[in-house]
């Protein structure tokens, strides 16, 4: 087994760790961190922008073997807040250190599950009380969804065999709706010209964008063009 | 009332999950045909053993009376892998706020018609809204779902019509299927609960979820140990490995299609030096 910090390898297109502040930064979050496993690379991959302080301590004391945050969160489909795990084994012990280090208890993590048993955990925090802590939940909750699988997609995307099974398969919908996007229209011309609802060319839409890892509709148009899917208007 | 079973909690939930179980072989293989596996009395698939989650009602006597099942659209779910007939043939929608939901059913044996809160109608609506409160709490904002047209039918009744279909109906068993588009939004879950006068939280509080769950629980280890694991890969597919998954591609291959899929993927991992042989010299092997 092998243990990749992918912060430390050169990447193509993006830095994963930059990725984590910008998440931060845009969503008024301290800490962010992301742990996965891909099955077929044989690989595990985890990267954070705790301190490092923080990281050398959790590694040595080996609490990636029993945080609850990591060990349960990963059974469920739903995103876990923190507070459902309090009475979970090693809860108390990790989070009175984490605290030593000035991370807070208050945190959630998404589990992402990709189409070959790959697994990609993705958890935020924030010191903050506890309203304040649901109010910006409820705020942010989808864009972290979107930001957990895009992460996730990178790394198992980072090799090449799952790279090459996970070419983008669009269907009919997701292609006519994108060549639209491309010839200019916005979605609700795309919506009309189709006879749909402004919704379905949403939904659509953001499935091309996962498949395409993109971000946002103009990079999924970009990525369609360059590999053929659609044509440049 | 409404309980959510899921990967964290299901060790608790034996007597739960074993009624749904019943409940789904009652529902889908005696009533509506479909080609299920019934072991003991209970419908139970490989998707089953994914850690889904389930939206489980259940009446004031704690009986299990209505069902569904989610699962993320980024990973393995029903559309992808089993009613890939529903797309015809396209590729399933994947997208990080979207659940699929599936096997939704309820008890018209216990339930009775009209529309107290022991009715089929009182609960399809409780367990509608509640699957749609809890997706929305999770940040999802969409579902697609796999239903049969009288489902369809339900839906529309109760102030809930999807707002869109993916692929097209198809018949399974003595019914047909469909796969239909829902919004997670406040303003659908509102209409949902007016249509069917519900009213509050529908879902358990703590005292009674720890009632329903099972009197003596199971160790810790159980309670821990799950098929999808976070099983550290010993190393990584080798190229021998992924040859034989090429070559029982090419041998199972029922259709045209399939055969043609497989051999594009081999042709793909050939060019890209990923295996040593070709097609032609698996072919034969």
């Amino acid at each position: 087994m092998s243990v990749i910090d992918l912060s430390k390898v050169p990447y193509p297109e993006n830095n994963l760790r930059l990725f984590l502040d910008e998440v931060c930064e845009a969503h008024e979050l301290d800490y962010a961190a992301y742990a996965g496993v891909n099955p077929i690379a044989g690989s595990v991959h985890g990267f954070v922008n705790y301190p490092d302080e923080w990281q050398t301590h959790y590694v040595e004391r080996g609490y990636q073997h029993k945080d609850p945050a990591l060990i349960l969160a990963r059974r469920s489909i739903a995103p876990v807040d923190w507070h459902g795990l309090r009475s979970a084994p090693a809860f108390q012990t990790i989070f009175r250190d984490a605290h030593d280090f000035g991370i807070a208890e208050q945190g959630l993590t998404i589990p992402v599950r990709g189409p070959f048993g790959d697994i990609g955990l993705f958890s935020v925090t924030r010191d903050c009380p506890d309203r304040e802590w649901q109010l910006l939940k409820s705020k942010i909750l989808s864009d972290l969804q979107g930001a957990a699988v895009q992460l996730h997609d990178n790394v198992v995307r980072s090799h090449a065999l799952t790279r090459t099974l996970m070419h983008p398969a669009l269907s009919k919908r997701e292609t006519e709706i994108l060549q639209w996007i491309a010839a200019g229209k916005s979605q609700q011309d795309v919506a009309d010209i189709l006879s749909i609802s402004s919704r379905t060319v949403e939904v659509h839409l953001r499935s091309g964008r996962t498949k395409l890892g993109a971000l946002t509709t103009a990079q999924a148009v970009g990525r369609a063009i360059g590999m053929g899917l659609i044509c440049p208007d | 009332m409404i309980l959510i079973i899921d990967g964290m909690n299901r060790h608790r939930y034996g007597r739960v999950l074993d009624e749904m179980f019943a409940l789904r072989a009652r529902v889908f293989g005696d009533r509506l045909g479909w080609e299920v596996d019934i072991v003991d009395g209970k419908e139970v698939d490989q998707f089953d053993a994914l850690d889904p989650a389930y939206v489980i009602g259940l009446n004031d006597e704690g009986r299990v009376v209505s069902c569904v099942r989610a699962l993320q659209t980024t990973g393995p779910h029903m559309l992808a892998d089993v009613f890939s007939d529903i797309l015809d043939g396209e590729a399933p929608l994947r997208s990080a706020t979207l659940w699929e939901s599936t096997r939704f059913c309820v008890d018209t044996e216990v339930l009775d018609r009209g529309n107290s809160r022991n009715s089929v109608s009182y609960a399809t609506c409780e367990l509608m809204a509640a699957s749609l409160e809890y997706a929305r709490n999770s940040g999802i904002t969409d579902i697609v779902t796999v239903i049969d047209p009288i489902m369809n039918r339900v839906l529309k009744r109760s102030d809930c019509a999807p707002y869109d279909y993916v692929g097209s109906t198809k018949p399974m068993g003595k019914v047909a299927a469909m796969a239909a588009l829902l919004d997670c939004t406040e303003d659908r879950i509102n209409r949902i609960r007016k249509f069917a006068g519900i009213e509050g939280n529908v879902f358990v509080d703590d005292a009674t979820a720890e009632a329903l769950a099972d009197p003596t629980p199971v160790a810790e280890e159980r309670a821990m140990s799950c098929s999808l694991g976070w099983h550290e890969p010993e190393k990584p597919c080798r190229q021998d490995q992924l040859e034989q998954y090429l070559i029982d591609q090419l041998m199972d291959a029922s259709t045209g299609e399939e055969l043609a899929g497989a051999k594009r993927l081999a042709d793909m991992l050939f060019d890209k030096k990923m295996i040593a042989r070709r097609v032609t010299e698996m072919a034969g092997h």
